[in-house]
């Protein structure tokens, strides 16, 4: 920040005012400064941390209006009423409140503003004492707090009612329900399973849904008696993979059946990779596919052979860019959104599923609320927009 | 339809009671035609093959199912002790070995190569067949059973639960029309068999068990009670598998109902004797009621007079057997040989009861059963 | 042959009664002539399961002044007008009927199929054991022994598919030994309808101790089923293992002109016949003591499932357990406290043929069976489905419409007619209470005829089907369906009292009878048997008739002992919550079809 000295800085100001004075100067008030501020109160500062003192004034009379002279308020500060002012800053003419920020907590302040016209400057009574100091509840960010709460009561409602064993409506994914016929073609022609989790990482947020479902898909390969077969583009989504399928064998009771030869590391190389599942495909005609994960321009790759090789085949990606190739090549999709509600929806577990219905619940709403506060600010309201982004009505 | 009555229960004083005994699988029988044998007698035993377990050979070596085997340690046929190795695969230098252990004792019934997996088989368990009523083996089935004779009362009930049971009967009710609510069940009832009234609380029920009451022979039961006593509902009318500790027979129906005054005083009269109960219904092709048997200590019999029942007649005594009348008994005055219309504008054939209380009423003759005695009497 | 074929003998010996009937050619039609019934003699002390069919034959003489028995044999040929019969067909449920069990690899695919063939066939399915049914090995030992069945369907692969699963099967089959349920000294009959290439293994596990058949696989490849064959076969060892183990049906077999078949197979393939012929969607029910068969053919598909214990006497308890006492008393419209309630039921269990004397009774009685039907049609809902597994194509245009495969093939819109059959459908003192239970248990949408089989010769023609077709199509036609009119249900919800549909009946007089049909209530229109009326129905926006929302249709409907049934209580039916409301609705509905005396007295 600019620091201004005392007189000095305002030297062409000062010329400019000798001359625009010159007429009232004749009237015998040239000498005394301009009108001072008004009503001056100073505060805690209100929704911080501590450390701020809030100080709002009338502007002067004669800014931008009467004499028109001021150019500027000085705030001056002081731990005692009658003596030890400091100057802080001046901020320009028109604002009308100052936040101090360098306040210590617990020590009593006077603040006196000073109306300026670059020589005289009238003080105005001094203000205080004040004490800053730090405030539990910001009331500007009671918006957030209405939302959390409300979508963390829908989560734990719904949680509650699932719990209670009350049936939660879910749409039904078509996808998710052809696990089960997905897997059970594959055991009844005796072909195996082929699951490829996409071919990015284990920080990307796809993989990691596309891992969850696959220990369910391999569940279900336990329990029919299925060989697995899951081919990875990254070491860390094999052991990733290895331990998830591991698990799901033996949850059901199958780690017998448990074959980690089958899930393996192929190439980190994007077309490397499509190149060696295509071949697996051609050369173990697996009747069903998943492909459930992040995906470039090697899905329709993927997906074509597969179709070709007369698999049922079940897509799950967010790549946009990519859904149109999936829902046209394989039997079922899962679209953005639902490849993440897929593990609530396969598990049924309450906690999942009350807070997949809570979140939805909590998503409606907000849609609504958007909605109408874009319908009234059409209309010229905005005290709807104005509480969503400032919390204040 | 000739004939459309229901044949009602048979409650004779003193009867011919010839019973089955048959091993569910073939095996040995153990007594011989002339023996005399007491109801706990055992006269047939077999084994009755384990379960068996399978064990995926090929899944745990991690070998083809076409090799397992050559890598089998035990052969079909083999016995073999839990925990022991049945099939083990050998790695490079010994090293990397893998093996399969049997999961219990048995023996080793297949081996297949085209699933990979093994069935052991578990050892069997011995089954014994007893002779369920004191009397004399007349008849044997080669491997398979024998029949026992006796002579004594035999009663039919209409429902009941829990399986074969025996012991002395002893008197908890003064009068057909009593509820037992348990307060009469002490520890002498132990291992007794009970005569009460028209109706068994569910306490009365708890507490016999509890106190280890043989069986009961009842009138009526709320169908809550016998819900809660059991733990779940019964659905279709098959019983006896029961596992109850105690053998439950109704001789009427559902709710209180007075148990007929014959039935109750023929078994208050057999008090101190020992009786051989079932529980066992089974209401569908092949009728099986409860029964309560007690035989009489008479010598054999010399001739077996039979007789055709004669079917519903004027005069025969009756039992409603539904409402509004249920339980009520009657003497049969008319049987009209048309349809006639009843309430529910059902044409029906009907017959005409003069009720104990001297009420006439038309009923239809679906709705009453015969009081019959036994097909063959020794007087 | 067909034209020489004069008199026509058919019997179906039920678990308790067999019924015969004669039928005629008079002119260039077969007519039912008369029919008799008798005791069923297959149990002790009979065991001879010809008395009771000689039996209820002589009533048949007795009643048509014919003489068609000789010494204990039936005459056939005939011998001029009046001695002997040209054909004598036979069915048979006594004994319990067929009971299978049957076995597959994937539970909802081979494992269903096979479930089919066998309830095709007429069996009753006691467990369906598959690779992926979630029970231990041992455990699928332990229910194939403790089962008995009479037979058992072992399918599983398509051809060329797994074999590994289907020697898995092979073997536990083996493992458990099973015996069958009558007589110890033949081996247990065993289909395989399985994967061609697991033959050779399927022969070696089981070929030694088991009476093996093997027929074409029921799924050659998950596209299709092929149950044709598979049927056939059970058929046939019906009759070879299971019947000729019986007592008397030896005797029985060799009087018969075409092999005697299970009871509800034999109605099954009328019903296909039917529906085929008239290009129909049929719904069959047959509600017994202690089972219920349901029947149906949708988009030419036939389906029957049996619950095996569902029924109005001896599984009487069963409804009761299942439904739970709410479900029950939901339909009766009176007081009715819930421990008299079950001790009524469990009586009518213990006591299996009495019949109700007074009009509560009575209520009660059709209160269970309405449950029972419904359960029932429920299960079979979950059973006559599509084929599931199999490969979909899609568009881009299916991006938010992907359905499921295996989706329930009944279609309550599209159904054309339902037939009802039992003692308790059958022997309703006034044909609008059938009516009335049929539509409460299946809720039918838009325009439905009503139909009940008064005698239950549906068996009888659906084996006579198999030798004379024109005969069986003519009698069913004509004397064995009692038709009870047609039920026009607007399917949609609105609020008590407001409009629903308009609707005008032309009757056959011309007369035009034009109604404003309100929301929860029931019309009746008389229209009686063999009339036919045009009807124009315009339902508001929110109602559908079977055109569609808010659609006008225009349709001819036909009449009955009952006649036009106008339902408008909703689809779903909205039955109100509160007891005293809900009764009254209920007494509504009974007096505007007129369907019980005296109801306005309580």
């Amino acid at each position: 920040m600019r620091r201004y000295g005392r007189r000095a800085p305002y030297a062409t100001e000062f010329i400019i005012g000798i001359l625009l004075l010159g007429t009232s100067a004749v009237q015998g008030e040239a000498l005394s400064g301009p009108a001072p501020v008004t009503q001056v109160v100073a505060i805690d500062k209100p929704n911080d941390s501590g450390g701020s003192v809030l100080i709002r004034w009338k502007r002067s009379a004669d800014d931008g209006a009467g004499m028109m002279s001021v150019k500027g308020y000085e705030i001056l500060r002081s731990v005692e009423r009658e003596k030890g002012y400091e100057h802080l800053t001046v901020v320009p003419a028109g604002v009308e409140e100052y936040v101090d920020n360098t306040t210590v907590d617990g020590t009593s302040y006077f603040y006196i503003i000073g109306a300026t016209d670059g020589v005289h400057r009238t003080d105005s009574d001094p203000v205080g004492p004040v004490m800053s100091s730090a405030q539990w509840f910001h009331q500007g960010r009671l918006n957030m707090l209405i939302a959390t709460v409300l979508l963390s009561g829908l989560v734990l409602w719904f949680i509650n009612r699932a719990k209670k064993g009350k049936k939660l409506y879910i749409r039904p994914i078509a996808g998710l329900q052809a696990v089960d016929e997905a897997v059970g073609r594959a055991t009844e022609m005796g072909r195996p399973v082929l699951y490829v989790p996409g071919i990015q990482d284990m920080d990307n947020i796809q993989t990691i849904a596309g891992i969850v479902i696959l220990g369910r898909v391999a569940e279900r390969t336990a329990q029919y008696g299925t060989p697995l077969i899951v081919p990875t583009s990254r070491s860390l989504v094999m052991t990733a993979a290895q331990e998830t399928v591991k698990e799901a064998y033996l949850n059901v009771g199958r780690p017998d059946a448990y074959n980690p030869d089958l899930i393996r590391y192929l190439t980190d190389d994007q077309f490397g990779y499509a190149a060696g599942v295509d071949g697996m495909m051609v050369r173990e005609k697996p009747a069903a596919i998943f492909y459930m994960g992040a995906f470039y321009a090697e899905s329709l790759i993927l997906a074509e052979t597969g179709h070709s090789t007369g698999a049922i085949q079940i897509a799950g990606t967010a790549m946009p860019a990519q859904l149109p190739f999936f829902v046209t090549a394989c039997d079922y999709t899962l679209i953005g959104e639902e490849l993440f509600a897929a593990s609530a929806y396969l598990s049924k577990e309450p906690l999942l599923l009350g807070s997949l219905k809570g979140q939805d619940w909590g998503k409606a709403i907000f849609i609504a609320i958007l909605l109408l506060g874009s319908i009234l600010a059409s209309f010229g309201h905005y005290f709807l927009s104005d509480w969503l982004t400032t919390g204040s009505l | 339809m000739a004939h459309a009555y229901t044949p009602g229960l048979r409650i004779t004083d003193k009867t011919l009671v010839r019973k089955e005994r048959r091993l569910p699988l073939k095996g040995e029988v153990l007594t011989a035609p002339g023996n005399r044998v007491q109801a706990d007698t055992v006269v047939a035993r077999t084994d009755l093959p384990g379960g068996i377990q399978t064990v995926n050979i090929a899944g745990i070596l991690g070998i083809p199912p076409e090799d397992v085997r050559r890598y089998m340690v035990k052969q079909e046929g083999d016995g073999v002790e839990e925990g022991e190795v049945i099939a083990r695969s050998r790695g490079f230098f010994g090293l990397f070995t893998a093996i399969a252990k049997s999961p219990v004792t048995g023996h080793i019934e297949s081996v297949s190569d085209v699933t990979g997996q093994v069935i052991i088989r578990e050892p069997s368990s011995p089954v014994e067949v007893d002779a369920y009523v004191d009397g004399e083996v007349v008849e044997v089935f080669e491997n398979e059973g024998c029949v026992v004779q006796t002579v004594g009362t035999f009663i039919q009930g209409i429902f009941g639960i829990g399986g074969e049971s025996r012991g002395e009967l002893i008197k908890v009710a003064d009068t057909p029309a009593d509820i037992l609510t348990g307060d009469e069940i002490d520890g002498s009832c132990r291992g007794k068999v009970l005569i009460s009234g028209a109706l068994v609380t569910r306490e009365a029920l708890d507490k016999a068990a509890k106190e280890g009451v043989s069986g009961i022979i009842v009138g009526g039961i709320d169908d809550r009670d016998l819900m809660d006593f059991l733990g779940y509902e019964i659905g279709v009318a098959i019983t006896g598998s029961e596992e109850k500790g105690i053998t439950l027979i109704i001789t009427e129906g559902f709710g209180r109902m007075k148990m007929t005054s014959r039935t109750f005083e023929l078994l208050v009269e057999r008090v101190g004797k020992r009786a051989s109960i079932n529980g066992t219904t089974q209401i569908r092709a092949g009728v099986i009621r409860p029964e309560v048997i007690i035989p009489l200590d008479t010598g054999p019999l010399s001739d077996e007079t039979k007789k055709e029942s004669p079917g519903l007649e004027i005069g025969s005594p009756v039992r409603i057997i539904r409402e509004p009348y249920f339980g009520a008994l009657g003497k049969v005055l008319t049987l009209p040989s048309e349809l006639q219309e009843i309430e529910t504008e059902a044409r029906v054939r009907v017959l005409e009861v003069q009720l104990e209380d001297g009420r006439r009423v038309v009923l239809p003759r679906a709705n009453v059963e015969m009081i019959e005695e036994g097909r063959s009497v020794i007087r | 042959m067909e034209g020489e074929i004069r008199f026509i003998l058919a019997t179906d010996c039920g678990s308790t009664t067999t019924k015969a009937i004669l039928i005629e050619r008079r002119g260039e039609e077969y007519r039912l002539v008369v029919r008799g019934e008798a005791p069923t003699t297959v149990e002790a002390p009979f065991e001879d399961v010809t008395r009771g069919v000689l039996n209820a034959i002589r009533e048949v003489e007795e009643l048509a002044g014919r003489r068609i028995l000789e010494g204990g044999e039936i005459i056939k040929p005939s011998k001029g007008p009046d001695e002997g019969v040209d054909i004598y067909v036979s069915t048979s449920s006594a004994g319990g009927g067929l009971q299978m069990m049957v076995a597959g690899v994937v539970k909802s695919m081979t494992g269903e199929s096979a479930a089919r063939a066998a309830l095709g066939a007429g069996a009753i399915v006691m467990d369906v054991i598959a690779s992926n049914d979630g029970r231990a090995p041992h455990q699928k030992v332990e229910r194939i022994r403790r089962f008995r069945p009479d037979m058992i369907l072992l399918s599983g692969g398509v051809d060329g598919g797994t074999v590994s699963h289907v020697a898995e099967l092979a073997e536990l089959i083996a493992a458990a030994e099973p015996r069958p349920r009558f007589g110890s000294g033949y081996s247990l009959p065993i289909i395989y309808a399985g994967n061609r290439d697991a033959r050779g293994i399927v022969k070696e596990r089981l070929g030694a101790d088991t009476a093996l058949e093997i027929v074409e696989n029921i799924r050659p490849v998950l596209e299709r089923e092929n149950l044709g064959p598979a049927r056939g076969k059970i058929h046939e060892l019906f009759m070879e293992h299971v019947m000729a183990h019986a007592p008397g049906y030896r005797k029985l077999m060799s009087w018969t002109d075409v092999p005697i078949m299970p009871t509800p197979g034999a109605v099954g393939l009328l019903i296909e016949l039917i529906a085929k012929r008239d290009g129909i969607e049929v719904i069959g029910v047959d509600i017994g003591g202690a089972t219920t068969d349901v029947f149906s053919v949708f988009k030419e598909v036939f389906n029957r499932t049996v619950s095996a214990n569902l029924g109005m006497s001896y599984s009487v308890s069963n409804v009761l357990a299942e439904a739970g006492v709410e479900k029950i008393t939901r339909w009766i419209p009176f007081e009715v406290e819930e421990i008299g309630l079950r001790n009524t039921i469990r009586n009518k269990m213990i006591r299996p043929t009495t019949v109700p004397q007074n009009l509560q009774e009575l209520l009660m009685e059709q209160a269970v069976a309405r449950e029972a039907l419904r359960l029932a049609f429920e299960q079979h809902k979950s059973m006559a489905v599509g084929l599931k597994g199999i490969q979909q194509e899609r568009t881009i245009s299916d991006v938010f419409e992907q359905t499921a495969t295996g989706a329930t093939l009944v279609d309550m819109m599209d159904l054309d007619m339902i037939v009802g059959s039992g003692g308790v459908l059958s022997h309703a003192p006034r044909r609008s209470q059938a009516a009335l239970m049929m539509i409460d248990a299946f809720l039918p949408e838009g325009v439905t005829r009503l139909a009940v089989d008064s005698i239950f010769m549906m068996p009888q023609l659906g084996v006579l089907s198999t030798v004379h077709q024109q005969a069986a199509t003519q009698v069913f036609d004509r004397d064995c369906l009692i038709r009870l009119g047609t039920c026009i249900a607007p399917v949609g919800l609105a609020e008590e009292d407001e409009p629903c549909m308009k609707l005008k009946v032309t009757l056959p007089s011309g007369e035009d009878v034009e109604r404003e049909v309100r929301f929860g209530e029931m019309i009746l229109i008389p229209l009686g048997v063999g009339e036919g009326a045009d009807i124009v129905m315009d339902p508001v926006k929110e109602f559908d008739v079977g055109a569609g929302r808010g659609k006008v249709l225009k349709t001819t409907v036909e009449g009955g002992v009952v006649g036009i049934i106008v339902d408008a209580r909703g689809r779903p039916l909205q039955l109100p919550e509160r007891a005293e409301l809900r009764m009254r609705k209920l007494k509504e509905w009974a007096m505007a079809l007129d369907a019980y005396p005296r109801l306005d007295l309580w």
